[in-house]
C-alpha cells in the first residue's frame, strides 16, 4: 500500500495549478458552456429536416455530441502552462530531474495523468449533471446501460491515457516531432468521434478505424450510452477495449525503457 | 513604391526563402507537414460531404450552395496560414522571451513574428482548399459572371483578413496576458467546427453570437449567402460588405497589436 | 556524520558519437545518404576522489567536460569506460538507489513545478523521497533561516526572480538530507548578496551537516571562499588535482607587477621571463612567464630599465589570472575533443 501511495502528491500538480489560477478555471467553464450550447444547437439544427439517420435519432445524436464535448474535458487542459510536459522538459533540459529522483519517471507520469484525469472528471461530471437537468442530454436507457457505459468509459480513458503517453514518449526521440504529433492528435480527435459520431462516416472509414485504438477511447462508450451499440454487442466491444489496454500497456512499457536508455546515453 | 518598401520586401523575401530551406532541412518533417495540412483539410471535406449527404436541404440551402461555404472558409484559412498565420505561435514566443529579442531588432515585431518560420502545412491546406473550391464551382449552378467572381475573390481575401484579425487580437492580448494563448486555441477550434455551415440552422441567439460576438459568419457564410442569393439574419448590405469588414477588422487588430506592444511587460522580470 | 558520503572516480571516460552536417545544399544531400560520424571525447580517463564532508570544486573552461562528469556521477549518463562510486553506489547501475543519496542542482534548470507555489514543490518532493513530516518541517525551518525562503515560498515559481528560484532549487535538492550534493554552476547570474547567502548556506551544509559537495563554477571568488581542494579539467582530461595553493604554484604567478607608464602611449611587450598580462590604459601588469621566470626583484629591475614609469605596485596574482594561465596551459586537443553534452 505504501508503495502505491508513494509519490501521490504528484497527482495533485494539475488540480493545484488550476486552483491557483482562477482565471484559467473561469476560462474552462466559459469554454465548456459555450461549446455545449453551440454543439447542441448545431446538431438540433442539422436534424431539423431529417429523421433518424445513420441509426441515430436527433436526441441520440445531440446526447452523443454533448457527451463528447464533456468527455474531451477529461484530458484537454492547458498542459503547456505548467511546463511539465515531456516536450517542454526536453526543450528546457529539465527532463534530467525525472531521472534524478527515486520515483521512476513512468510512475511519476502515471500519477500526474491520473490526477489530471480525475480533475477533468470533476468538470465532466458537473457538466453532465447540469446538462441532464437542463434536458440537453438524455439519461441512459437503463441501469444496465449506465453500468456498462461506466466500465467502457473507464477502459476508454485508460486507452486514451496510453495514446497520450505515446505522444509524449515520442518527444524523447525527437523534439522536432510537431507534425507527427499533430497527425496523432488529429487522428485521435477524428477517429474517436469527437468531431462527429463515427456512424455518419462511410463504411470504409468505419472499417479502417476498427483497426485503430482511437474509437475505443470515446466512440465505443458514448455509443453504448446512447444505445447505438446494443447491450448484447457491448461485451465484444469491451473485450476489444481491454485488448487495446493490454497491448498499449506492453508497448508503452517497452518505449519507456527505450526512452530511459536514450536519456542515459545522451545525458538529457 | 518607395525605396524603403522595396528594401523591406526584399528582406522579407530573403528570410522567407531561408525559412523554406530551413524547413526542407528536415525532409520527413517537411513532407509530413504538407501531408498534415492536406489530411486535416481532407477530413473537413469528408466531414462536410458526409453531413451534406446525411442532412440534405441544410438550412434551406442546396448542397451545391452549401459547399461554397467550406470552400471559401478553407481557401481563406489556407491563405491566412501561409501569409499571416504565425500569430498562433505567439504565446510560446512570449514565454520563451523571443519577443524581447524581436524588440531589439530594427524590424517591426509583427513582421518578425511572421518570419519566424515557414508554415509548411499551408501548402497542404491550400492544395486541398483549391481542390474543394474547384469542386464547389463545378457543381455550382450559378452564373459566374465577372462580378460574382470578383466578389468571390474579395470574399476569400476578406475571410483571410478577418481570421488574421481575430488571431492578431488574441496575440495582442497575449502580449499583456500570456495565458490568453488558451483562447487562441479555442478560437481555432470554433472556426474549424462552426465555420462551414449555413448558420441559420442554429437558433437565433446562437447565430447572433457567431455573428456579432465572434464574427465567424462574415468569414464565409455571409459572402456565400450573398453569392447564392440566400437571406440571412442580417440586412443584405451588412452581409454584402463582409470583405470590407474583414479589411477594417484587420486594420483594427493591427492597431490593437501596436497598442499591446506598447504595453508589453515581458515575462518573468 | 555521514561516514559513507564519498565520491570515487577511476578512469572515467565518455565518448559521444555525433553526425556532422556538411555545409551547403549538396553537402546536406550527401549527409543524408552518407552521414559523417565523429567521436567526441567529452571526458577521458578522469580519476579523482572526494572525501566525506569535503567540498571539491570541479573547474575548467566551457566545454571541458564538467557537466558530463556530473551527469555520470548522478546516474543520468553511463560512462564508456572507467567506473564511479557515489556513497558506495555505482550511480548509472543503480540510479534510483543513488538518487536517494544525492541532491542535484543544475543552476540554469529548475526542478520546481512552474505553476505551483514553491512550498507545494517541496511537499511533492517530500512525498517522492518519503521524508517523515517532522523531519521535513525541521529541515525546512533550517533552510529558511539560512536562505530566507519564507519571504517568497508562497509565490508561484513562474513569478520568482532568478535568485529566489535558485535558492528554492537548492533547498529542494537538500530536503531529503542527501549525503552527497552536486551543484552545476549554482550561482550563475545571481547578485552578490544572494551569492554570499548561497555560499554561507553551502558552507553550513558542509561544515555543520557534513555533506560532501561537488561544485562546478566559473566564479573564482566562490572557489576561494568555499573550496579546500580543486580538480581542474580541460578538454575532458584531468589537468590538476590539488589545493588552491598548489594551483597557484603550478600555474599562477606568485607575483604581479603593476606599473604606470610615464607616456601612456608607450608600446609595451613581454620581456625575457616576464610576461605582459594586461594593459589598462597607462597601466601595465606583468607576471612571471614559464618555469625560468626571474624573481620579483629581477623582474622589477628589468621593467624599470626598459620603460619609463611613474608609479609601481606589487600584488599577488588573483585566482582569475591563475585560472586563465591554467586553462591556456593545458595542451590544446583537436577541436572536436571538447564537448560538454547538452
Amino acid at each position: 500500500m505504501a508503495s502505491v501511495l508513494h509519490g501521490w502528491r504528484a497527482a495533485r500538480v494539475t488540480p493545484l495549478g488550476e486552483l491557483h489560477t482562477p482565471p484559467r478555471m473561469t476560462a474552462v467553464l466559459l469554454r465548456l458552456t459555450v461549446q455545449v450550447v453551440l454543439v447542441a444547437s448545431l446538431w438540433r439544427g442539422l436534424y431539423s429536416h431529417t429523421g433518424t439517420t445513420a441509426g441515430l435519432s436527433r436526441d441520440q445524436a445531440v446526447t452523443y455530441a454533448v457527451l463528447a464535448v464533456l468527455a474531451s474535458r477529461l484530458r484537454e487542459l492547458d498542459q503547456y502552462a505548467g511546463r511539465d510536459t515531456v516536450l517542454q522538459h526536453m526543450h528546457f533540459g529539465t527532463i534530467v530531474y525525472w531521472y534524478l529522483r527515486p520515483l521512476p519517471p513512468q510512475r511519476y507520469y502515471a500519477l500526474r495523468a491520473l490526477g489530471e484525469q480525475l480533475y477533468g472528471l470533476a468538470w465532466a461530471l458537473g457538466g453532465y449533471v447540469v446538462c441532464l437537468a437542463a434536458g440537453v442530454v438524455e439519461p441512459p436507457g437503463s441501469a444496465a446501460v449506465a453500468g456498462v457505459f461506466v466500465v467502457s468509459m473507464v477502459l476508454g480513458q485508460w486507452v486514451l491515457y496510453y495514446v497520450m503517453l505515446l505522444l509524449d514518449q515520442l518527444c524523447f526521440f525527437t523534439i522536432r516531432n510537431n507534425s507527427a504529433m499533430l497527425i496523432l492528435i488529429f487522428a485521435q480527435n477524428l477517429l474517436s468521434g469527437v468531431y462527429a459520431p463515427l456512424w455518419f462516416f462511410p463504411d470504409w472509414f468505419i472499417t479502417l478505424s476498427g483497426f485503430l485504438p482511437f474509437q475505443a477511447t470515446l466512440s465505443v462508450p458514448l455509443s453504448i450510452y446512447v444505445g447505438r451499440i446494443e447491450l448484447s454487442d457491448a461485451g465484444a466491444q469491451l473485450a476489444v477495449q481491454a485488448a487495446w489496454v493490454v497491448a498499449l500497456a506492453l508497448f508503452t512499457r517497452w518505449v519507456w525503457r527505450r526512452a530511459a536508455r536514450r536519456v542515459i546515453s545522451q545525458g538529457g | 513604391m518607395s525605396v524603403k518598401a522595396v528594401k523591406s520586401l526584399r528582406i522579407v523575401w530573403r528570410i522567407s526563402l531561408l525559412n523554406i530551406r530551413a524547413a526542407m532541412e528536415y525532409r520527413t518533417e517537411f513532407l509530413l507537414n504538407i501531408a498534415i495540412g492536406a489530411i486535416w483539410q481532407m477530413s473537413v471535406i469528408v466531414f462536410a460531404t458526409v453531413l451534406l449527404a446525411r442532412f440534405t436541404g441544410m438550412g434551406g440551402w442546396e448542397s451545391s450552395d452549401v459547399l461554397l461555404i467550406p470552400a471559401i472558409r478553407m481557401l481563406a484559412h489556407g491563405l491566412f496560414v501561409l501569409l499571416l498565420g504565425r500569430t498562433h505561435f505567439i504565446g510560446r514566443q512570449i514565454q520563451e522571451g523571443r519577443i524581447d529579442i524581436y524588440l531589439l531588432r530594427p524590424m517591426p515585431v509583427h513582421r518578425q513574428v511572421q518570419l519566424a518560420y515557414f508554415p509548411t502545412n499551408a501548402i497542404g491546406d491550400l492544395t486541398v482548399a483549391a481542390g474543394l473550391m474547384a469542386g464547389a464551382l463545378s457543381r455550382s449552378t450559378l452564373d459566374w459572371s465577372a462580378g460574382r467572381v470578383s466578389y468571390l475573390i474579395a470574399a476569400v481575401i476578406g475571410g483571410m483578413l478577418l481570421e488574421a484579425a481575430l488571431f492578431t487580437a488574441v496575440a495582442s492580448a497575449c502580449l499583456r496576458y500570456p495565458a490568453a494563448d488558451y483562447w487562441g486555441r479555442w478560437l481555432e477550434e470554433l472556426l474549424g467546427t462552426f465555420g462551414s455551415y449555413p448558420l441559420n440552422v442554429l437558433p437565433k441567439a446562437v447565430g447572433g453570437f457567431l455573428t456579432f460576438a465572434l464574427p465567424l459568419a462574415f468569414v464565409a457564410y455571409f459572402p456565400a449567402a450573398v453569392l447564392t442569393g440566400h437571406d440571412t439574419a442580417v440586412p443584405y448590405w451588412l452581409a454584402a460588405s463582409s470583405p470590407l469588414l474583414g479589411l477594417l477588422a484587420y486594420l483594427g487588430a493591427r492597431w490593437l497589436w501596436r497598442w499591446g506592444l506598447g504595453h508589453y511587460a515581458g515575462v518573468n522580470g | 556524520m555521514h561516514l559513507n558520503g564519498n565520491i570515487e572516480v577511476r578512469g572515467l571516460s565518455r565518448t559521444f558519437h555525433t553526425t556532422v552536417r556538411r555545409p551547403g545544399f549538396a553537402g546536406a544531400l550527401r549527409s543524408l545518404v552518407n552521414p559523417r560520424k565523429v567521436a567526441k571525447h567529452a571526458v577521458s580517463d578522469v580519476t579523482f576522489s572526494v572525501a566525506p564532508g569535503e567540498l571539491l570544486a570541479l573547474l575548467g573552461p566551457n566545454g571541458a567536460g564538467k557537466s558530463t562528469t556530473i551527469k555520470m556521477l548522478t546516474g543520468i549518463l553511463t560512462p564508456t569506460a572507467g567506473e564511479a562510486r557515489v556513497a558506495g553506489v555505482v550511480p548509472y547501475e543503480e540510479r534510483e538507489r543513488n538518487a536517494r543519496n544525492i541532491g542535484t542542482v543544475f543552476g540554469q534548470r529548475t526542478q520546481l513545478w512552474w505553476d505551483l507555489p514553491v512550498r507545494e514543490s517541496f511537499a511533492i518532493l517530500r512525498d517522492i523521497y518519503e521524508v517523515p513530516k517532522a523531519e521535513h518541517a525541521a529541515r525546512l525551518k533550517e533552510f529558511d533561516d539560512l536562505l530566507d525562503l519564507s519571504s517568497f515560498w508562497d509565490t508561484r515559481v513562474r513569478h520568482l526572480s532568478l535568485g529566489q528560484r535558485v535558492r528554492s532549487d537548492l533547498a529542494a535538492a537538500l530536503l531529503h538530507d542527501p549525503q552527497v550534493v552536486f551543484l552545476d554552476e549554482p550561482t550563475i547570474g545571481m547578485d552578490v548578496v544572494v551569492k554570499e547567502q548561497v555560499r554561507e548556506f553551502l558552507r553550513h551544509q558542509v561544515e555543520k551537516r557534513g555533506r560532501t559537495v561537488l561544485l562546478t563554477t566559473h566564479d573564482m571568488t566562490e572557489v576561494e571562499r568555499l573550496a579546500e581542494r580543486v580538480v581542474l579539467v580541460n578538454h575532458g582530461r584531468l589537468v590538476l588535482d590539488g589545493t588552491l595553493d598548489e594551483i597557484r604554484r603550478e600555474f599562477g604567478s606568485t607575483w604581479q607587477v603593476r606599473v604606470t607608464l610615464a607616456d601612456p602611449h608607450t608600446e609595451v611587450g613581454s620581456l625575457p621571463g616576464v610576461a605582459l598580462l594586461r594593459r589598462e590604459g597607462p597601466q601595465a601588469v606583468f607576471g612571471p612567464d614559464g618555469p625560468d621566470a626571474p624573481t620579483v626583484h629581477q623582474a622589477l629591475k628589468q621593467v624599470i630599465e626598459r620603460y619609463e614609469v611613474t608609479d609601481l605596485a606589487l600584488d599577488e596574482a588573483d585566482l582569475e589570472d591563475v585560472m586563465r594561465a591554467a586553462y591556456a596551459h593545458a595542451e590544446p586537443a583537436p577541436a572536436e575533443a571538447a564537448a560538454e553534452g547538452a
